[in-house]
């Protein structure tokens, strides 16, 4: 509790709130109360947070041009809540919308470890889902969920982009069905179009 | 003081596609600069090996994405030039209608991304508006918004479908006034002036001697355009000229030239695509069935060993070849070796040095000037 | 306005006569070739063996004009016998580019270029006797274009060029194995084979060790 380099024996206040945190976080856990909190808390935060999803501003191949056709008035996506962010620690979401090569395959995961949780990734375009028309490639990984788990499959090539807007729609969906498990259970994951 | 390399990363807002730029700064002066590609290498000189002439159509629509109809007709010329086929000519006319649609839809591309670089968000909704318009257009001819799969060895798909040439007639017309209101946002705004003017220089003969073409060598005074050196389709038919626009200094073009000779080049490409409806073959308004002979000839589908084809085409970005030999697998019915030439491939490494001198600041100016597509440059 | 036909015809022609004239004692073959499709126009193929490369480039460059080192294609022929094992193919191009005086435009007319001035289009094709190791001279000095294209062959299809300073990788990985080029023939793409991926002839049913397995 105390550092043994301090060489004062005063009345130390962040040793008395680490002991109240303790004892409370250990009273919470035996009556269990802390388990509903947090799932109370987790359930609330996406609800809260479902309709405000930060997208990173990655744009692979084709299908980000679609990304970004999906951002302009005519389709909107801005309206359901999904602003382009330029910096991986500030998006909830990684929108993979091309071919990850080898040379791409460490940064994908860099950027996907970067992001904070709770995260999810959507697999746009035929090309992130299994390689695409390039799966003979010597070059071509057989889709991202060979290197980071995949929360939406968009299928397509390009999808439209009202296919991206249902994308991120059932992705709303799907965090309110995974709801605040804590661990980051996620879930089987969604194709569009499936149903 | 002390000076360090700078990685603009693959993941980066600015970069146009995945590429790196290692820059080395100084202060705020960048003293050298070095580009790294290969971020999407798709190996698709490998797989054509492994396809039929025609399966590589979809292929080569997926190399610039931004202007997939100019790459898929460019590839079937080289097609065409290795199985000896002759094309209808109002195969010629529509593809040539198509290809300044995807011309101009590119430009606009161009621009809308363009502006944001610079700090004006405004053109990007403008000008992607109107690229859904001529994406419409395109999607009736091709089937999708972005990837058509349009062009076939000895003509094309499908005939233009009954009332397209009078949606294009409005939308061309709607369009030419459209670009005005673009020049009077952008040319009126002082910032992006001063963000463009002055910064970049490029002469004309050291972009031709590092193989840069195109729009950007246009920029800097010279009107070299393959649509009238090494004519293909209907160019040398249709009444217009290539745009060309005046360097500022005799250090070559600037920034602002640059995107000025593209302005210049859409409002050209609406005066083919105006003069070219009116004049197709068979009229504008009949539409004929699949397959038919005005619209494809019967073409062989086997190339035989020894046989080499070659098209040289002005893409949006710049020449791009094709030089495919035949004999491959199936008796010839692949090809043996498809190779791709793409402007960009080369252009980047030339825009890299080109930002030496200037600041940091002026990095995305000068990058987003050149028109980086970086699904072309890694094949 | 167009380059016609005339003047392509003229160029070539003239450019062939000029080439034998210059190379024609080092074995380089030339000859006006066209184009099968289109408008039919013609080219100036040039054949030159490996070790006059350089000096055909340099030739080309300053006698003819040639400014513009457009393409360098290899090609791997396991079955091309030992004369033909590799071979290289440079695109080139005359561009009657100059640089314009400050805020004029150097505006050509199609009719009104004649002699070094019309373009040009120039294919030197270069065979490479059968080997593991086909060296071409590099004409990285010669055209500043070469260069990017020059590492991508190599990159790609293993032909090493001589002389080439701060040869590296540009397409692969930088650290692909020594010795991957993708492009030679021995080389088999990702299921190459049909019986690779599927059990029957309609491609229907994957193979039973496939089977459940995503990647």
């Amino acid at each position: 509790m105390s550092d043994p380099g301090q060489n004062y024996a005063a009345f130390n206040s962040s040793a008395l709130l680490d002991f109240v945190g303790d004892v409370t976080d250990e009273s919470l856990k035996a009556t269990r109360i802390k388990q509903f909190l947090s799932v109370l808390a987790g359930r609330f935060f996406n609800w809260a947070g479902r309709k405000s999803l930060f997208t990173l501003h990655l744009g692979i191949k084709c299908c980000a041009i679609e990304m970004a056709a999906s951002a302009i008035p005519r389709f909107d996506a801005e309206r359901f809540g999904v602003i382009f962010r330029s910096s991986p620690r500030q998006s909830d979401v990684l929108l993979v919308n091309g071919p990850i090569s080898k040379k791409f395959a460490d940064p994908v995961v860099r950027l996907w470890e970067q992001m904070p949780e709770p995260k999810y990734c959507i697999a746009m375009g035929e090309c992130a889902i299994s390689g695409g028309p390039y799966f003979q490639s010597y070059n071509i990984l057989e889709g991202v969920d060979t290197v980071i788990p995949v929360d939406v499959y968009i299928p397509g090539c390009p999808p439209r982009p009202e296919a991206l807007i249902d994308g991120f729609g059932l992705l709303r969906e799907k965090i309110i069905r995974i709801g605040g498990a804590p661990g980051g259970a996620r879930g089987k994951p969604v194709i569009v179009g499936e149903d | 003081m002390a000076q360090m390399w700078i990685t603009m990363g693959p993941q980066h807002p600015m970069t146009h596609g995945l590429w790196t730029l290692r820059v080395k700064v100084d202060g705020e002066t960048v003293v050298d600069a070095e580009a790294e590609l290969g971020y999407i290498h798709r190996g698709v000189e490998k797989i054509a090996e492994a396809r039929d002439f025609t399966q590589v159509t979809p292929y080569c629509d997926r190399l610039c994405y931004v202007s997939a109809m100019t790459w898929s007709s460019s590839y079937i010329y080289a097609a065409e030039d290795l199985l000896e086929v002759e094309v209808p000519e109002r195969a010629e006319y529509i593809r040539c209608i198509a290809a300044e649609c995807q011309r101009i839809a590119s430009h606009l591309m161009w621009l809308g991304a363009y502006g944001p670089d610079v700090g004006n968000l405004t053109i990007m909704t403008w000008a992607l508006r109107e690229r859904e318009m001529f994406l419409d257009l395109l999607q009736e001819l091709g089937g999708s918004r972005m990837h058509y799969n349009y062009p076939r060895v000895g003509g094309v798909t499908r005939d233009i479908p009954p009332g397209w040439s009078d949606r294009l007639i409005a939308k061309t017309k709607l369009f030419e006034k459209r670009i005005d209101e673009y020049e009077m946002l952008l040319d009126e705004s002082t910032i992006f002036l001063v963000r463009l003017q002055g910064v970049g220089y490029a002469t004309a003969e050291d972009m031709v001697e590092a193989g840069v073409s195109g729009p950007n060598v246009r920029a800097s005074g010279v009107n070299y355009d393959v649509r009238w050196t090494h004519p293909y389709s209907v160019y040398d038919e249709l009444d217009w000229e290539p745009a060309v626009e005046k360097p500022t200094s005799v250090k070559g073009s600037d920034c602002y030239d640059r995107y000025r000779v593209r302005m210049e080049e859409m409002r050209m490409s609406c005066r083919i695509i105006l003069d070219a409806i009116e004049k197709i073959p068979g009229g504008r308004n009949t539409t004929y069935a699949n397959g038919d002979e005005m619209i494809l000839a019967k073409a062989p589908t086997r190339a035989p060993e020894g046989a080499t084809g070659f098209s040289n085409y002005e893409c949006t970005r710049g020449a791009s070849q094709f030089y495919i030999q035949g004999g491959g697998d199936g008796r010839g019915k692949n090809p043996y070796r498809l190779s791709i030439r793409s402007p960009m491939f080369i252009t980047i490494p030339f825009v890299a040095e080109t930002m030496i001198g200037y600041k940091v600041a002026d990095i995305p100016a000068i990058m987003g000037s050149f028109d980086p597509c970086i699904g072309e440059t890694d094949r | 306005m167009h380059i016609s036909r005339e003047q392509n015809e003229a160029a070539t022609a003239e450019a062939v006569a000029a080439a034998d004239a210059a190379w024609g004692a080092l074995g380089v073959t030339a000859s006006s070739v066209a184009h099968s499709s289109g408008h039919g126009y013609a080219f100036l193929r040039l054949t030159v063996p490996p070790a006059h490369v350089v000096t055909v480039a340099k030739g080309l460059k300053h006698d003819m004009g040639v400014n513009y080192c457009s393409m360098i294609t290899g090609t791997h022929f396991p079955d091309g016998g030992a004369e033909r094992g590799w071979e290289v193919v440079y695109h080139l191009m005359r561009q009657p580019v100059h640089n314009p005086e400050p805020n004029t435009a150097h505006v050509l007319v199609a009719s009104e270029l004649k002699g070094m001035d019309l373009p040009l289009e120039i294919e030197v094709v270069v065979p490479l006797p059968a080997g593991d190791e086909p060296t071409v001279p590099s004409v990285q000095s010669v055209w500043k274009g070469a260069d990017w294209n020059e590492k991508e062959t190599w990159d790609l299809v293993g032909i090493r060029f001589d002389g080439h300073e701060n040869m590296h990788r540009v397409l692969n990985p930088h650290d692909s194995p020594e010795g991957f080029h993708p492009l030679q023939k021995q080389h088999q793409i990702r299921y190459h084979d049909f019986n690779e991926m599927y059990d029957d002839a309609q491609g229907f049913v994957r193979k039973p060790v496939d089977e459940g397995r995503v990647k």
